[in-house]
C-alpha cells in the first residue's frame, strides 16, 4: 500500500523526502516490535529484513546530491541502520567506520568542502564536519547522534585519544582543556531533537548514558589491573551510579570487590560481592572474587565453598536471553581476559582450582573426589562446554592428570591413582620418544612441547609412589627406576637459556627436572630403607645430593642413613656441612613448582628434621666431652 | 590398480545453468542405493539408484553450496549461499515422487519439488562459508573483514520448535596474506574454506553418524603427533580447515568455548599444521599401510585399521601428506611430504587402499600413495617419492564421492560431469578378473552395457573435446578478419572500410546540453564482431591559453557487438565539460577502432566443457599478454564556437513549447530542488556581467573578391553576405533553416549564455580600391 501513496495522492507535496521518512519511521517501529516478540529466530529474521529496509532506504538517500534539505533524514537512517546492524552482530566492525564516514563526506560534500580531503582519516573528517555544521543549526541533533556512535566504536576498539579530541570538539571546548573521558562525556550534551524529527532507534541522550557507564566500567578495570586503585574505586562508582543492566551492574560491583579487597578492605568487599549475586542471573565472577577474598582472609572452608558454588553456577547454561536492538553497555566492554576480575573460565578451570585447592589445603579426599569429577568431565563430555585449560596459566591436560593421581595417593586410594596413571601412560605412550632424548631436539622443531619426557616419568614416580602405598616393594623400586632411568636420558638445557627465563613465573622445565629426579632419587632409597637395604639407600641418597647439593631434605635421608650404618665420621663431617649451610639463607624459591611435583616432594620429608638435629647435637658433644 | 578401464554407467542427466556445473558447488553424497545430490542451483535431488531415477526433490531458498546427512539419515544438511544453514527432514519412500518412466533423461525438475521454507533455517547467518556435522555439534567456519570465524554449535533436535543453534564455542583468527596470483588476478573469491573432522582413534564417542566425505579416523600416532597431547588426552574430535589463503589449520574441538566464558588466544586454539601457498580444495585422509599388519604379535588384528595418512590438495595441483615414521634414532615424527599433481583440481575424493582421485578438467586421475612402501626398505614405510596419475578418461567431473563396489576390491565412483551427468564408475582392482575366458549369455549381456555405458562416456569426452576445437577454430576466423579490416583501415586512408563522422545538436531534454553524435559506418566486406571496440576520445582545449593548464581528455569505449557490412551505429556524448555544464570548446573528437586479442583468444583458450568456468581461467589465460590489442585510428573531429551557437530566433516554434509541457515527476522535482539548493549560492558573476560590462564587438575584414572566389561553387544565386553566413555555419545543425531565409545578420547564444549576433556586410574601403565584406561579431 506504501508504494500507491504518491500516484493517490494528488498533493504535490508529498515528495520523496516524506516517504523516505515515512519508510525510516515505519522500520524503527517495526523494530522496536521486534524487540518484544519471543521467538529468538524470527527476531533474528525480522532484524535482517529491517537491516535490509534501511540498507535500501539509505542506497535511495544517496541517489540525491547531498543537500542540507536532505541530510537530517539520511544521518538519522544511517545512525538507525549502525546502531540495528551493532546489535544483530553484537559488536563493531570496519563496515560501520565506513558508514560513518561516507555520511560525514556527504556532509561536506553538501558544503562544497570535499575536495582532497578525501584520502583524510575519521578524526580530520569530523574536524571539518563540526566546524561546518555550526553553521547549520539544522544537522547538529543528527550529527550529535552520528557522534555518539563514532564515540561508541571508538571506545569499543580501545582509540581512547581520538575519542576525547572528538568530545572536546563537541562540547566546543578548546583542545588539550581536559582529557577527562569521564568529565568529557558528562558535560556533553546532545541537543534535544524535534518532536517533528525523524524516529530513532536509540536517541544521542541515550547513547551518551551507555558511552558513560561503558567508560567509566572500561577505565575502572584498566585502573585495577594496573594498580591505580583510589582512581579504579572511583570510577567504578561512577559506573555504579550510571544506567546500568543488571548483568553490567554483576560487573561493576564484582569489579568494586575486587578493588576493595587489594586496597585493604575485606568486608566493604564482601558487601559488594553480596550485593552482586543478589543482583543478577551472573554468578560466576562475584563467587569466584568471593573465593579469592576468602583465600586472603585465610578462611579455607568458605573459600571452597565459593568454588563449589562457582562450579555449579558454570555447569547451568546460561540461556541467551534476546538481546535489545540497542547498543548497549556490554557491546562497548571489551572482552574479559584472564588478568581482568570479571574472567571466571569455564566450568572445568573452576573445578580445577577447586580440586587444586584442596590438594593444596590438605583435604586429599575432597582433592580427589573433586579431580575424579573433572576428569570424567573433561573426558567423558563431548561438548567443549568443559574446556580444558587453554590459557597459559592453567596446567596442560597431562598435568591435571599427574595432579589427579598425586591427590589419589594422598588419600590412600593408591589403586585409583594407579589407573588414572596407566590411562595417562596409554594416551601419551606414541608420543614418547624411544631412544635418548636431549632438550636440544625439543627446541629444535618437534611438535610436542617440551615438558612430554617430563610427564612420563612422573608419571613412574607416581605409580611408584602408589606402590609404596599398596606396600609392594618389589614393583615401587621398578618404576622408580623406570623413572629414573628416563630422567637421566634427558641431558639438560644449559643454565644460561634457564637463566633467560629466571623471571618468569612459570616452572622452568630443568628445574622440575632437576627436582623430579631427586623425588624418585630419595623415594627410592626409602624403600630400600624399608627394605632394610641400607647400602642401596645410602646409594640413591648420596646422588640426591650430589645432584641437589643445598637441599635438606636429601641431606637429612643422607645423614640419617650414614648414622644408621654407623658410619659415624662421614656422618659428622656431612653435620657440620649441613650447620654451616643453616646458617646461610635459605635458597630462594622464586619459581613455582607443578603442583603434583609438590605434593611427591611433600611425601619424602623426613618428618622429625628438628629431633634428629638435636639427637645428633647431643650425641656428637658427647663424643667432643669424651 | 593398474589403469584398468572403468566400468562406467550413466545413470541420469540434470539440468545445469548456463557455464556447467564449475561455476556453483556442485555435491554428491552416496548412501546404501541413494544418492543425494546437488548440482549448485537450489535443488537438492534424491536419486534412487534400484528405481534409477529421482524419489524427491527439495527445493531451498538460495544456492545449495554444501550438503550433509543427518544421522540416522533424518534430514538434509545444506548451507544456502548467504542465507545460512537449513536442515530438512527427509520423508518416507511412500512420497516419492511420481513421474513418467523415462523422464530420467536430461529432464527438468520433477513436478513434486518440496520447497523448504525459512523456517527450516537453523542457522541464519550470511557470512556462513562452511560447515560439517560432528557427533552431536554443528561447526561452521564465516568469514569476517579479514578474519575467520569458527563457530560450534549444538546440533538442534529435529522435531522441537526450532530455535537457533545454540552456540557453544568460537574463535576468531585472522586470515592469512592473500596469495600472489597470477599478474593482475584478484585474489580468488570463488573458493571456500573446506573442512574435514578427525576423530581420535579409540574415541569412546558413540560412532552414530557414519563417516561421511568429511570425516575420518586417525591412526593415534598421527593425531598424537600433529594434535599433540592434550587432544590425545582428552579424545577430542579435531576439526582441520583448509582456507583459500592455503593455510591448513587444526582447531581441538573441546578446547574451543564462548568466547565470553573464557577467551582463548586464537594462536593457541587454532594451530597451523601447514601452509600449501594455493587455496585448499580438499582435505582427507588415507589408510597406505596394509591393513592387518605383519607384526600381529604386536597389536590386535583389525584394531589399527585407522587412517595413517593425512592429505591436502590445493588448487593447482600441490599436494601434501602427512605421515609418521621414524627416523633414524627411532623417534616417531611426522613426514611432510609435497607433490605436484596436475591441476586445476575440480575435486576429489580418497578411496581404500592409499587412493586419491582427482578431477581435472581433462581428466578423472588416481594416484596411489601406498604404491612405494612395500618394495623398499621395509624399515622406512615412509611416502613415496613421486607420485604417478592414472587417468581413468572421464573429462570434467565437478563432483565425486567414492564408495565401495559391489566386488570385495572393487571401488566405485559416483561423478557428476560439468555436464550435469551423474555417472557410477566402477573400478575393477584387477583387469583380468573383470574378463573372463568364456561369457554366458548373461554376461555378455552385461559386456554389452558395459561397452554401451563406456561410449557414452566417450561420446562424453568428445563432445567437450569438439567445443574446444570448434571455439579455437572461431578464434581464428575472428582473427583473420581482424586482420582483414586492419589492412584496409591502415593502407588507404581514403577509401577506407569503416568511417566515423560527427555532427553536434543541443539536447532539448538533458538542461540544453550541447551533445556530440558519433555515427559510426561499417562499409568494409566484414562485419565487426566481438572482440571490437570503438574508442571516442574529446579532448576540450578551452584553457589551452593558459600555460599549465593541459586540455580534459575523455575516453569512452563503445564495445561493437555485432556491425554487419552496410551497418551503421551511433553514440551520443555529451560535451558538457566544465563547471555548470558548459562545454570548453573547442573540443577535439578522435575515433578509433580497438581489437582486443585477450577476449577473441580468451574463450579460446578456457578447458573443455566450461566456458564460464571460473576455475579454470586462472593458468593458461596468463600465456596471453594482459593487454594487447591493435588500435587502428579512423579519424578527428574539432568542434569550435561556430558549431555550437544557438539561434532561438531560428527555431521552430513547436520545439520550444514541447519543453514547457514536461512536468517534472516527483523524484526529479526533489532531486532538481536539491541541485538548486546548492546551486543557489553561486548566482551572480553572469547576471553581473551582463549589467556592468558593454558589449564586446570584433570586426575581421576579408577580400569579398576572395570570399566570393573561394566560395564560388556554394553560392551562385545568393548575395554573398548569405553565403558567407552559410559558410561560417556550415557544420552548425541550424544551417538548413539559415539556407531557407537568406540572412545576412544572425543573433544567436553561445554555449555559456551569451548573446552572440553574427552580421556580415559588405563595406567600401578607401584606402584599397576594392570593396570588401565586413563581419562584425557583436557580443551583447
Amino acid at each position: 500500500t506504501m508504494s500507491q501513496t504518491p500516484l493517490d495522492s494528488p498533493s504535490p507535496r508529498a515528495s520523496c523526502l516524506d516517504l523516505w521518512r515515512e519508510k525510516n519511521d515505519l522500520l524503527v517501529r517495526q523494530a522496536k516490535v521486534t524487540q518484544d516478540s519471543g521467538l529468538l529466530l524470527r527476531q533474528q529474521h525480522l532484524a535482517q529484513d529491517a537491516l535490509q529496509g534501511f540498507r535500501e532506504l539509505l542506497h535511495s538517500l544517496r541517489g540525491l546530491p547531498a543537500a542540507i534539505s536532505a541530510l537530517p533524514l539520511e544521518l538519522t537512517v544511517i545512525c538507525n541502520f549502525i546502531t540495528l546492524k551493532v546489535s544483530h552482530t553484537q559488536g563493531f566492525t570496519e563496515d560501520q567506520a565506513q558508514d560513518i564516514q561516507q555520511g560525514l563526506e556527504r556532509v561536506l560534500e553538501a558544503q562544497e568542502q570535499l575536495g582532497p580531503r578525501l584520502e583524510c582519516g575519521l578524526r580530520e573528517l569530523w574536524d571539518s564536519v563540526l566546524h561546518i555544521s555550526s553553521l547549520l543549526p539544522e544537522l547538529l541533533p543528527a550529527l550529535h547522534h552520528l557522534a555518539g556512535l563514532q564515540a561508541a566504536l571508538w571506545l569499543s576498539t580501545d582509540r581512547l585519544g581520538d575519542l576525547a579530541l572528538l568530545l572536546q570538539s563537541l562540547n566546543g571546548s578548546q583542545s588539550g582543556a581536559s582529557e577527562d573521558l569521564l568529565l568529557l562525556l558528562k558535560t556533553w550534551s546532545p541537543p534535544v531533537e524535534e518532536s517533528d524529527a525523524p524516529l530513532t532507534l536509540q536517541d544521542a541522550r541515550g547513547l551518551r548514558d551507555v558511552l558513560l557507564t561503558a567508560s567509566a566500567l572500561c577505565q575502572g578495570l584498566q585502573e585495577l589491573i594496573t594498580g591505580t586503585l583510589p582512581r579504579a574505586l572511583s570510577s567504578l562508582q561512577e559506573a555504579a551510579s550510571g544506567l546500568c543492566s543488571r548483568p553490567v551492574l554483576v560487573q561493576v560491583y564484582t569489579a568494586l570487590g575486587t578493588c576493595l579487597r587489594k586496597m585493604g578492605n575485606p568486608q566493604r568487599a564482601l558487601l559488594y560481592l553480596v550485593a552482586a549475586l543478589k543482583g543478577g542471573s551472573v554468578w560466576g565472577p562475584p563467587l569466584l572474587e568471593a573465593s579469592r577474598l576468602y583465600r586472603q582472609l585465610g578462611d579455607t572452608a568458605a573459600e571452597l565453598e565459593s568454588l563449589e558454588l562457582l562450579v555449579d553456577a558454570l555447569s547451568v547454561t546460561q540461556n541467551s536471553e534476546t538481546p535489545q536492538l540497542l547498543i548497549e553497555v556490554e557491546l562497548l566492554l571489551p572482552q574479559p581476559n584472564p588478568d581482568s576480575p570479571l574472567y571466571c573460565g569455564t566450568q572445568s578451570q573452576a573445578k580445577h582450582l577447586l580440586a587444586s585447592r584442596c590438594l593444596q589445603t590438605g583435604r586429599a579426599e575432597d582433592a580427589a573426589e573433586h579431580y575424579l569429577d573433572l576428569l570424567a568431565l573433561l573426558l567423558d563430555g563431548l561438548e567443549p562446554r568443559f574446556s580444558p585449560l587453554p590459557c597459559p596459566p592453567g596446567p596442560c591436560m597431562p598435568e591435571v592428570f599427574l595432579e589427579a593421581a598425586a591427590a589419589l595417593i594422598q588419600a590412600n586410594r593408591a589403586q585409583d591413582a594407579l589407573t588414572v596413571c596407566e590411562e595417562l601412560l596409554i594416551r601419551t605412550s606414541s608420543l614418547l620418544p624411544k631412544m635418548p632424548w636431549s632438550w636440544e631436539d625439543a627446541r629444535n622443531g618437534a611438535k610436542e612441547p617440551i615438558n612430554c619426557p617430563l610427564w612420563v616419568s612422573a608419571t613412574y614416580l607416581l605409580q611408584g609412589q602408589a606402590w609404596v602405598k599398596m606396600g609392594d616393594q618389589k614393583e615401587a623400586v621398578s618404576e622408580f627406576s623406570r623413572c629414573l632411568e628416563l630422567l637421566f636420558r634427558a641431558t639438560p638445557e644449559d643454565r644460561e637459556q634457564g637463566a633467560a627465563s629466571n623471571s618468569d613465573q612459570r616452572c622452568r622445565p630443568d628445574v622440575a627436572l632437576q627436582q623430579l629426579r631427586l623425588a624418585a632419587l630419595i623415594s627410592r632409597g626409602l624403600v630400600w630403607v624399608a627394605s632394610g637395604q641400607d647400602t642401596k639407600a645410602l646409594q640413591d641418597f648420596l646422588l640426591s645430593v650430589q645432584i641437589c647439593p643445598g637441599n635438606r631434605d636429601a641431606s637429612f635421608h643422607l645423614l640419617q642413613t650414614l648414622r644408621r650404618l654407623d658410619r659415624r665420621n662421614e656422618a659428622t663431617a656431612f653435620w657440620w656441612r649441613l650447620e654451616a649451610q643453616t646458617e646461610l639463607p635459605p635458597e630462594d624459591a622464586t619459581w613455582s613448582l607443578p603442583l603434583y611435583l609438590e605434593t611427591c616432594l611433600s611425601w619424602i620429608h623426613p618428618l622429625d628434621q628438628e629431633t634428629l638435629l638435636e639427637e645428633f647435637r647431643t650425641s656428637l658433644l658427647e663424643t667432643s666431652d669424651l | 590398480m593398474a589403469g584398468a578401464a572403468p566400468r562406467v554407467d550413466c545413470l541420469a542427466g540434470f539440468r545445469c545453468s548456463t557455464g556447467g556445473l564449475a561455476a556453483g558447488r556442485p555435491c554428491v553424497l552416496a548412501l546404501g542405493a541413494e544418492v543425494f545430490l546437488s548440482t549448485g542451483s537450489e535443488l537438492v535431488y534424491v536419486y534412487d539408484r534400484e528405481a534409477r531415477r529421482p524419489r524427491a526433490v527439495y527445493e531451498f531458498p538460495g544456492q545449495v553450496w554444501h550438503l550433509e546427512l543427518l544421522t540416522p539419515r533424518r534430514a538434509l544438511c545444506v548451507l544456502c549461499a548467504r542465507k545460512g544453514v537449513y536442515c530438512a527432514p527427509l520423508d518416507t519412500p511412500s512420497r516419492s515422487v511420481s513421474q513418467a518412466n523415462g523422464a530420467s533423461k536430461d529432464d527438468a525438475p520433477p513436478s513434486g519439488v518440496i520447497p523448504v521454507g525459512p523456517d527450516a533455517c537453523i542457522l541464519p547467518d550470511a557470512a556462513l562459508c562452511a560447515f560439517t556435522l560432528l557427533d552431536n555439534m554443528l561447526v561452521t567456519v564465516a568469514q569476517g573483514p579479514a578474519t575467520w570465524k569458527i563457530q560450534l554449535f549444538k546440533r538442534p533436535c529435529l522435531g522441537q520448535d526450532l530455535r537457533p543453534a545454540a552456540q557453544i564455542g568460537e574463535v576468531v583468527f585472522p586470515t592469512g596474506a592473500p596469495l600472489a596470483g597470477g599478474p593482475e588476478e584478484p585474489p580468488a573469491p570463488h573458493f571456500f574454506p573446506v573442512l574435514c573432522y578427525v576423530s581420535p582413534p579409540n574415541s569412546r564417542a558413540p560412532h552414530s553418524r557414519l563417516q561421511g566425505p568429511g570425516g575420518f579416523t586417525l591412526q593415534g600416532v598421527l593425531f598424537g603427533l600433529l594434535f599433540g597431547a592434550d587432544a590425545a588426552l582428552l579424545e577430542s574430535p579435531v576439526v582441520l580447515c583448509g582456507f583459500p589463503d592455503g593455510q591448513l589449520c587444526c582447531v581441538v574441538i573441546k578446547t574451543l568455548v564462548n568466547s565470553w566464558a573464557a577467551p582463548g588466544d586464537p594462536r593457541a586454539l587454532v594451530r597451523i599444521l601447514h601452509h600449501l601457498e594455493e587455496p585448499i580444495v580438499f582435505i582427507g585422509a588415507l589408510r597406505t599401510e596394509p591393513w592387518a599388519p605383519e607384526a600381529v604379535g604386536q597389536e590386535l588384528p583389525g584394531k589399527d585399521t585407522h587412517a595413517d595418512c593425512l592429505v591436502a590438495l590445493g588448487h593447482h595441483g600441490r599436494t601434501l601428506a602427512i605421515k609418521a615414521i621414524e627416523d633414524e634414532v627411532g623417534n616417531l615424527v611426522p613426514e611432510l611430504r609435497e607433490y605436484r599433481l596436475p591441476g586445476p583440481m575440480l575435486c576429489a575424493a580418497c578411496g581404500g587402499g592409499g587412493r586419491i582421485y582427482h578431477s581435472t578438467p581433462w581428466d578423472l586421475c588416481v594416484v596411489d600413495l601406498a604404491q612405494g612402501i612395500a618394495p623398499e626398505g621395509a624399515m622406512q614405510p615412509g611416502l613415496p617419492p613421486i607420485l604417478c596419475p592414472a587417468g581413468l578418461s572421464i573429462c570434467s567431473v565437478v563432483a565425486l564421492s567414492v564408495s565401495p563396489g559391489i566386488a570385495k576390491e572393487d571401488t566405485e565412483l559416483l561423478v557428476l560431469s560439468a555436464r550435469g551427468r551423474l555417472m557410477a564408475c566402477n573400478l575393477a582392482l584387477d583387469p583380468t578378473a573383470a574378463c573372463p575366458a568364456r561369457m554366458t549369455a548373461a554376461q555378455a549381456g552385461r559386456k554389452i552395457k558395459d561397452l554401451l555405458s563406456g561410449i557414452g562416456s566417450i561420446s562424453e569426452r568428445v563432445f567437450s573435446l569438439k567445443k574446444a576445437v570448434d571455439q579455437r577454430n572461431q578464434a581464428l576466423m575472428c582473427l583473420h578478419e581482424a586482420l582483414d579490416v586492419s589492412c584496409a583501415l591502415l593502407s588507404h586512408q581514403s577509401s577506407s572500410p569503416s568511417r566515423c563522422s560527427i555532427t553536434t545538436t543541443w539536447s532539448r531534454q538533458l538542461c540544453n546540453e550541447l551533445m556530440a553524435t558519433c555515427q559510426l559506418v561499417n562499409r568494409g566486406t566484414h562485419s565487426l564482431g566481438p572482440g571490437w571496440a570503438w574508442c571516442i576520445q574529446v579532448v576540450a582545449y578551452a584553457r589551452a591559453f593558459e600555460l599549465d593548464a593541459a586540455g580534459t581528455t575523455t575516453t569512452y569505449t563503445v564495445p561493437v557487438q555485432q556491425l554487419a557490412p552496410g551497418a551503421q551505429r551511433e553514440v551520443t556524448l555529451s560535451l558538457g565539460f566544465g563547471e555548470d555544464g558548459v562545454p570548453e570548446l573547442p573540443v577535439t573528437i578522435s575515433c578509433a577502432l580497438f581489437y582486443s586479442l585477450r577476449e577473441v583468444m580468451g574463450g579460446a583458450f578456457t578447458p573443455l566443457g566450461a566456458t564460464e568456468d571460473p576455475l579454470c581461467q586462472a593458468l593458461p589465460l596468463d600465456l596471453l599478454p594482459t593487454r594487447d590489442g591493435i588500435c587502428l585510428p579512423l579519424g578527428m573531429h574539432t568542434v569550435g564556437l561556430l558549431q555550437c551557437l544557438r539561434f532561438p530566433g531560428l527555431a521552430v516554434p513547436g520545439t520550444q513549447a514541447a519543453r514547457l509541457t514536461m512536468l517534472p515527476t516527483d523524484p526529479v522535482d526533489t532531486f532538481l530542488r536539491a541541485c538548486h539548493q546548492q546551486g543557489s549560492v553561486l548566482v551572480g558573476p553572469a547576471t553581473l556581467r551582463a549589467k556592468y560590462l558593454s558589449p564586446s564587438v570584433a570586426s575581421i575584414q576579408v577580400s569579398a573578391e576572395l570570399l566570393r572566389a573561394a566560395l564560388d561553387d556554394a553560392c551562385t544565386g545568393v548575395p554573398l553576405c548569405c553565403a558567407t553566413l552559410w559558410w561560417l555555419l556550415a557544420e552548425n545543425a541550424a544551417v538548413d533553416v539559415l539556407r531557407a531565409r537568406a540572412l545576412s545578420s544572425v543573433q544567436g547564444v553561445t554555449p555559456d549564455g551569451v548573446d552572440i549576433l553574427l552580421t556580415v556586410h559588405e563595406a567600401s574601403r578607401s584606402l584599397s580600391s576594392c570593396s570588401g565584406v565586413q563581419q562584425v561579431v557583436h557580443q551583447v
